[in-house]
């Protein structure tokens, strides 16, 4: 009875823990059921060229959530690390370009990250603050006009967008990289303890002598780097540098981080979940898509989901 | 108000997980009479006051008022019936002025142009005038509460509980943090409040003014009634021998004579050598933890009589703290196994991670030693009992090689064989040549395991006790001042 009951109990714990993944696939099932289309070659392309650089930029997410913190300036980041990059890209060439938007990436979520610790400002309301700060610097550096250049971008870097190994685009497995890489260190090594430790309780993992300054800054610096990282994947998939890129991605990247199960308060969250509540927010509006849903009705669908998502998880603590 | 008490707590009784805090107390208070409810931390004082405030709910037994059977399932019903408990960590809105914080929840309105409802102002502030006049106060209703300090804030609060109709008043540790001037005041307010009736339930743990303002005093001990008495039935005698089970004029030895070593620290306040316990003794507010804190690095106010930084820095030195609560020792969403390991990474990383097997053997030989149960490292601490959470946070220290350990009421709200398990801790601790710094307001236990008591009283040392001179608790409360 007691065995019986533990082991009911231990199922209905691994069925909450993997809500997300669950999810994922039963919408996978029903979008297959609606559309035929939605498992052709194309459209499952399409999928996870939709899902690329959001990946990236939720796996920059995760780290600031999980350390207690939030950072709505992705967005904007990635389109001034794309115009950037691309703008250093057709005068030095394509490496100086790459290195440029990732750099640019990890200087601004290190200002974001300086702006919330030491002058202690709340992450909603900084982050608010430079998300309009660095959109308005993107449209000051490019006069508001796309990048393209003359003669285009350099070859190589439009092509990144579009070849393929194995049939699969390098946009899309790229982020396979960038997550084994994060994962790895968010959930096998002391630094990634310490950065759950310090979201879980940041008055006791100072007590306990971490450097929770230091831990909380470099969350913000992955989290910019990364949506660095996004912001040039997506001009190469645009083939352009365009100022108004990566609007709204600051909060799909917050849904999905939030669909994957991470706390908002900081100290929980698994990375892996963050890519699940990406393809969930992908899925979801390329199923409604196919169903000729309209896209007034696509952004209502969005917004209930996340809300019963976030409700789901409270109820389960309770 | 000769017709039955006012209201009455009836063989209540409550469990949290192994603990049995009460076991079928009876309680009553009868309307224009102080009830002292004593006994040492740990005994069940603050479960029963959380039972009367709606706050907990009883395993069993009733709560009565007037004589009815009451059972609330929240604070905001025990405040409808009239018993309106006042904590010694005050909630009051800070931003907000005394008028507004003594009215709140039952702002007075009105109608504008007939109809549209909005704060009378004018009929709140003369409301809490009136409230604050009844009580002899002079304070302001339009200053912010933010302003006011601990006592202020205390009274206004209690002003609250009388614009509530309160008739059973709980007072937590009135004076804990109060001045001589100030616990007069207050003394003054509770005989108003008596002359109006009022039922008020005194906690504390200071004798002499529960010998002074109580008409009848409860004891407690391990979640059981031990006696009680009237006006003048109990002397300060009786009532410790009560609550510790033990008479006063006792000599205290440690276990085995340990025989000081080379000096781990020196500071201006506290120096300590290998194989030494030094204990802070104070009362809440004291200064103690602040002490702690310091010694620590951790308290960036005091910073020119800091010995280290910040916490990294006396970490490195083999200096570790368990402060009081828990919730600021240990992160409780983390495994056991992770939060042993937090302060001693460095030690376990590797060049691409982590040294798992060295985790797991660390973890496994901590987790025996100290006896942390279940034995699962991977359980959040969040999964345990107080004690088992304690040990996990002395483990941590353990398996840096400490050599100081900085502890903080470590005992506090834990059940006996765990206090009993953490007493042999310290002690093996000591004998191994490590150096402890422990913090208490339970007098007999801070004098049961230290070899020198340093007093504390409003922040400052206000004596020092050492084992060849009067090492007695009469000493140890002369010099805390009662």
């Amino acid at each position: 009875m007691n065995a019986e009951n533990n082991n009911n109990a231990r199922i209905k714990d691994f069925l909450w823990n993997q809500m997300p993944l669950i999810a994922l696939i039963v919408l996978c099932v029903v979008a297959a059921i609606v559309s035929n289309r939605f498992l052709s070659p194309i459209n499952l392309n399409n999928v996870l060229m939709q899902g690329a650089v959001i990946t990236v930029i939720a796996i920059g997410m995760t780290y600031v959530i999980v350390c207690g913190g939030f950072d709505l300036s992705v967005g904007s980041v990635a389109a001034l690390s794309g115009c950037i990059s691309t703008m250093v890209m057709l005068e030095y060439g394509i490496f100086p370009g790459v290195v440029a938007g990732v750099a640019i990436g990890a200087a601004v979520g290190l200002l974001n990250g300086l702006i919330v610790t030491k002058l202690d400002v709340n992450p909603f309301i900084a982050t608010l603050g430079t998300m309009v700060m660095f959109r308005g610097a993107t449209f000051l550096i490019t006069g508001g006009r796309p990048i393209v250049g003359d003669e285009g971008l350099p070859e190589t870097f439009l092509n990144f967008a579009t070849e393929r190994i194995f049939g699969i685009p390098y946009l899309v497995l790229f982020p396979i990289l960038v997550f084994i890489v994060f994962h790895w260190l968010l959930h096998r090594t002391a630094y990634g303890i310490r950065v759950f430790a310090t979201g879980g309780n940041t008055e006791a993992a100072y007590l306990a002598g971490i450097n929770v300054v230091k831990v909380r800054t470099s969350a913000y610096i992955w989290c910019g780097t990364l949506a660095g990282v996004g912001g040039v994947m997506l001009a190469s998939r645009l083939q352009s540098g365009q100022p108004t890129a990566g609007i709204f991605y600051e909060l799909t990247a917050i849904a999905a981080v939030v669909l994957g199960g991470a706390s908002l308060f900081g100290g929980e969250g698994k990375l892996y979940k963050s890519v699940v509540g990406v393809f969930i927010m992908v899925v979801l509006a390329n199923a409604l898509n196919l169903a000729n849903v309209h896209s007034y009705w696509q952004q209502v669908a969005v917004g209930v989901v996340i809300v019963a998502a976030a409700a789901a998880d409270r109820l389960r603590h309770r | 108000m000769t017709t039955g008490p006012l209201a009455a707590a009836v063989e209540i009784s409550k469990r949290f997980y192994a603990t049995q805090a009460l076991d079928s107390v009876s309680f009553e208070i009868q309307g224009g009479e102080v009830h002292a409810l004593i006994g040492e931390n740990g005994a069940g004082k603050s479960t029963l006051m959380k039972i009367l405030g709606g706050v907990y709910q009883p395993d069993s037994g009733e709560i009565r008022v007037d004589g009815k059977n009451v059972r609330y399932a929240t604070p905001a019903q025990a405040l409808d019936a009239g018993v309106v408990v006042i904590p010694q960590e005050m909630r009051v809105v800070s931003a907000q002025t005394v008028a507004e914080n003594i009215l709140l929840g039952q702002v007075p309105v009105r109608r504008r142009f007939g109809f549209l409802p909005e704060i009378d102002r004018a009929e709140m502030k003369r409301q809490a005038r009136d409230l604050l006049a009844r009580l002899n106060l002079d304070v302001d209703v339009n200053t912010l509460v933010g302003k006011l300090g601990y006592a202020e804030r205390q009274l206004v609060m209690i002003a609250r509980a009388l614009g509530r109709d309160a008739r059973i008043l709980v007072l937590d540790e009135p004076t804990a943090s109060l001045e001589a001037r100030e616990v007069e005041r207050l003394f003054e307010m509770i005989e108003t409040l008596k002359r109006e009736g009022v039922g008020l339930v005194y906690v504390s743990h200071r004798l002499d003014e529960v010998e002074r303002i109580a008409d009848r005093v409860t004891v407690l001990r391990d979640g059981t009634k031990v006696g009680s008495g009237l006006r003048g039935e109990l002397g300060q005698q009786d009532m410790i021998r009560m609550m510790t089970g033990r008479d006063l004029e006792q000599d205290y030895h440690h276990g085995g004579a340990r025989a000081p070593g080379e000096p781990l620290f020196e500071h201006e306040d506290v120096s300590l050598r290998e194989g030494e316990v030094v204990g802070l003794a104070g009362l809440l507010g004291s200064g103690t933890t602040e002490m702690l804190f310091r010694l620590y690095g951790a308290n960036a106010s005091g910073a020119q009589r800091d010995l280290y930084k910040s916490p990294s820095d006396a970490i490195s030195d083999g200096i570790g703290l368990v402060p009081g609560e828990r919730g600021l020792g240990l992160i409780m969403g983390l495994s056991v196994r992770e939060n042993i390991i937090l302060p001693n990474l460095d030690r376990l990383k590797t060049t691409i991670g982590l040294d798992r097997k060295a985790i797991d053997a660390l973890v496994d030989e901590l987790m025996e030693t100290v006896d942390i149960r279940p034995r699962d490292p991977k359980k959040p601490v969040r999964d345990l009992s107080g004690g088992n959470q304690q040990k996990v946070i002395f483990a941590r220290w353990l398996a840096g090689h400490a050599k100081v350990l900085l502890l903080d009421e470590p005992t506090h709200g834990i059940d006996v064989g765990a206090k009993a398990q953490i007493h042999r801790l310290m002690n093996r601790f000591a004998e191994d040549g490590g150096g402890i710094v422990f913090a208490s307001s339970e007098m007999v236990e801070v004098m049961s395991v230290s070899d020198s008591v340093i007093a504390m009283r409003n922040g400052d040392i206000v004596g020092l006790l050492t084992r060849d001179g009067d090492y007695t608790e009469r000493a140890l409360r002369d010099a805390l001042g009662g």
